[in-house]
């Protein structure tokens, strides 16, 4: 198992479609994808519950990814958030 | 304790009732337990609802694919990916199972518990994203009340309680003994209002927060002549708007007991009455209130609450019903007006925002445009005329050369019609609607090129005076006594005269107690309304002297802007009222 802390750098925060980007990302691996704040943990692969998570622009979460793929799941993921979901800002 | 709210009485009347609150788009969910022998059925219904709406936003998508923004597909993919979350579709059917809560109650009862998370979330980009939860909601709560015709039921001597209704929630309502409407937005020409006076139940518009200071059920009383909305009235109220009602009823019992009289002024100078219908079903009513004739049948909802266009046979069926069901009488029947207030369901993929529909493309032009559009209707308007008497009427010309191409088209459709030897009416009289200032100040060349006009003066004052009917922010400006509203009523008037062609009203304004004097007195001879309001008219006129009024009107028509005349027109409005 793989588990880092991440911020979330765009600007919008980890709304609606980011986190559709984000849990169909996750959905192409069988590891389990985990996403945690300090209060709640979500399913990387829930649409609701990524949004629940209410991450903003500099809320760092803590990503895990757990199974057969999860090197690369972790890496696919983490640069996706690097890269602001495609916003550009 | 009592609280009176008031906005725009928009119908008149008094309702006394229990208040619905509609929310605008969204069905009214009730708390509603199940068996448990229900309980599978009620879990497939609940999955059938959301493969439901996951099917309409693949077609929405699939169809906007290829032009559209990407942010917008992605919305849509979001809304998607939301459909098979286990936090919207697993979480209800849970609920359905353990605490047996009937499909629509147990989604509310999860969004809310969505919504409320979100409500909490600090950052405010974020927290507005709560409508993604309520859009895919609401597409699933859609799919499930879609057939429940019960719910509708429910409705009979509720006093409905909306942020605004259209055209379409009034349609559906119009059978289900509704009391009466109020809506915290639209003025006294918006097609709501409309509607309202027509199923002749009482309406209060713009009564700001309506439906936050109105709880469900509330007891309401709803003065639409006042309007004014009264919340948990005290007792001494009640019994005097109780009082008020009754004497209502017995002034509408004694107006029925003119049905059989003729629509005769004092001095025995007779008038048209002719009615404004909607829907085939209004023929009902026309005929035994004894209408001299449809000046008016909008075709506009043959349109409404469907994803395409209705064809030639459905024009057909819906006509044939009219003309049969009046009996001989003559129907008018208005050619396509979309547009502006009234928006077509299954046309609108155009990809342009329209800013002001009301002065596009819409009515005749749309029809010129898009003969695809019009053509069937033609078509079968002109079927229909084999069966009984038909008049065509053309909306919101502006140039003689529409007339031309619109007398061309009926003209092919007659050769066609021939060729294929189904039989019509060959001297089917073509008029036009006149509500547009520029026909009123030409009305003498289209009198000369039509057979009937016919004053539209909803569009015609909202045209002059530049203010859109619907808003409720100007429409206090909406005065069909203006001068020079009337002088262009009066130019139609006298257009028609000068022509020997018929000339009628089929505005607000020709039922309007208030004015029917004065167009009495202007020369008008046909005045179309919504059938509710055709035996009141009828009393006007047996009340009034129509040589009397000419002789007050006339000079008053030569001197229009002064000071005085104002005074003079408002004595004559003060008539019946």
């Amino acid at each position: 198992m793989i588990t880092k802390e991440i911020e979330i750098i765009n600007k919008l925060g980890l709304h609606a479609r980011a986190a559709a980007k984000l849990v169909t990302t996750a959905g192409q691996f069988s590891s389990d994808i985990l996403l945690s704040n300090s209060s709640q943990e979500a399913n990387g692969k829930s649409i609701m519950g990524v949004v629940m998570l209410a991450a903003s622009q500099g809320t760092t979460l803590t990503l895990s990814a757990n199974g057969a793929d999860e090197q690369e799941a972790f890496e696919t993921i983490t640069a996706l958030i690097n890269d602001k979901f495609g916003e550009g800002e | 304790m009592s609280v009176s709210c008031s906005g725009i009485g928009v119908s008149n009347g008094i309702a006394i009732g229990e208040a619905h609150l509609l929310q605008r788009g969204r069905p009214d969910i009730v708390p509603r337990f199940i068996e448990t022998d229900q309980i599978s059925d009620e879990v497939d219904r609940f999955r059938q609802a959301v493969a439901g709406a996951r099917r309409q936003l693949k077609a929405i998508r699939d169809k906007i694919a290829q032009n559209t923004r990407s942010d917008i597909v992605a919305f849509i993919d979001t809304h998607l990916l939301m459909l098979t979350d286990e936090a919207l579709v697993e979480a209800p059917i849970s609920t359905i199972r353990e605490k047996q809560y009937a499909a629509e109650w147990a989604l509310q009862v999860q969004r809310d518990a969505l919504v409320r998370v979100f409500d909490e979330m600090e950052d405010d980009y974020l927290r507005t994203r709560k409508d993604d939860v309520e859009h895919v909601v609401d597409q699933i709560q859609k799919n499930l009340t879609l057939v429940d015709e019960d719910d509708l039921h429910h409705l009979e001597g509720k006093i409905i309680v909306a942020q605004d209704l259209t055209p379409a929630d009034t349609i559906l309502m119009r059978h289900q003994g509704v009391a009466a409407f109020v809506t915290e937005y639209g003025g006294p020409m918006s097609h709501t209002a409309i509607l309202a006076r027509s199923l002749g139940i009482p309406a209060v518009v713009g009564v700001h927060e309506a439906t936050h200071n109105i709880q469900d059920t509330e007891n309401l009383i709803v003065d639409g002549h006042q309007g004014i909305v009264i919340i948990n009235a005290e007792d001494a109220t009640l019994s005097q708007y109780l009082e008020k009602k009754d004497a209502d009823l017995q002034h509408a019992e004694s107006l029925r007991r003119l049905i059989d009289q003729p629509a005769q002024t004092i001095d025995g100078h007779t008038v048209q009455l002719l009615a404004n219908i909607e829907l085939p079903e209004d023929i009902e009513t026309t005929p035994n209130l004894k209408a001299n004739g449809v000046g008016l049948y909008r075709t506009e909802f043959l349109y409404m609450n469907r994803n395409d266009v209705p064809n030639e046979e459905e024009h057909f069926r819906a006509y044939r019903q009219v003309v049969n069901g009046l009996g001989g009488i003559p129907v008018t029947i208005r050619t396509l007006d979309l547009g502006a207030d009234k928006q077509i369901d299954g046309c609108n993929d155009s990809d342009t925002p329209v800013c002001n529909p009301a002065l596009g493309l819409r009515a005749i032009r749309l029809c010129l445009k898009e003969p695809q559009l019009f053509l069937p209707q033609l078509r079968a308007i002109l079927r229909a005329s084999a069966y009984g008497p038909i008049r065509i009427m053309i909306p919101m010309l502006s140039t003689l050369h529409e007339v031309k191409e619109l007398r061309q088209m009926v003209e092919d459709v007659m050769y066609s019609l021939k060729r294929d030897g189904i039989a019509f009416d060959a001297d089917i009289p073509i008029g036009g609607m006149i509500e547009i200032p520029a026909a009123a100040l030409a009305a003498e060349s289209f009198a000369r090129e039509l057979d009937f006009l016919s004053i539209g003066t909803n569009d015609l004052i909202q045209y002059t005076l530049a203010i859109d009917r619907v808003d409720d922010e100007v429409n206090y400006l909406f005065d069909p006594l203006h001068p020079s509203v009337l002088r262009l009523i009066q130019m139609v008037i006298d257009a028609g005269r000068n022509n020997n062609i018929p000339v009628s009203m089929c505005g607000e304004m020709a039922g309007d107690p208030r004015y029917i004097p004065l167009l009495l007195g202007m020369g008008l001879q046909e005045f179309s309304m919504q059938p509710g309001a055709l035996l009141e008219a009828k009393h006007i006129f047996r009340n009034i002297n129509a040589g009397e009024l000419a002789e007050r009107v006339t000079p008053l028509m030569q001197q229009l802007d002064t000071p005085e005349t104002a005074e003079k027109l408002l004595q004559i409005s003060a008539l019946t009222s």
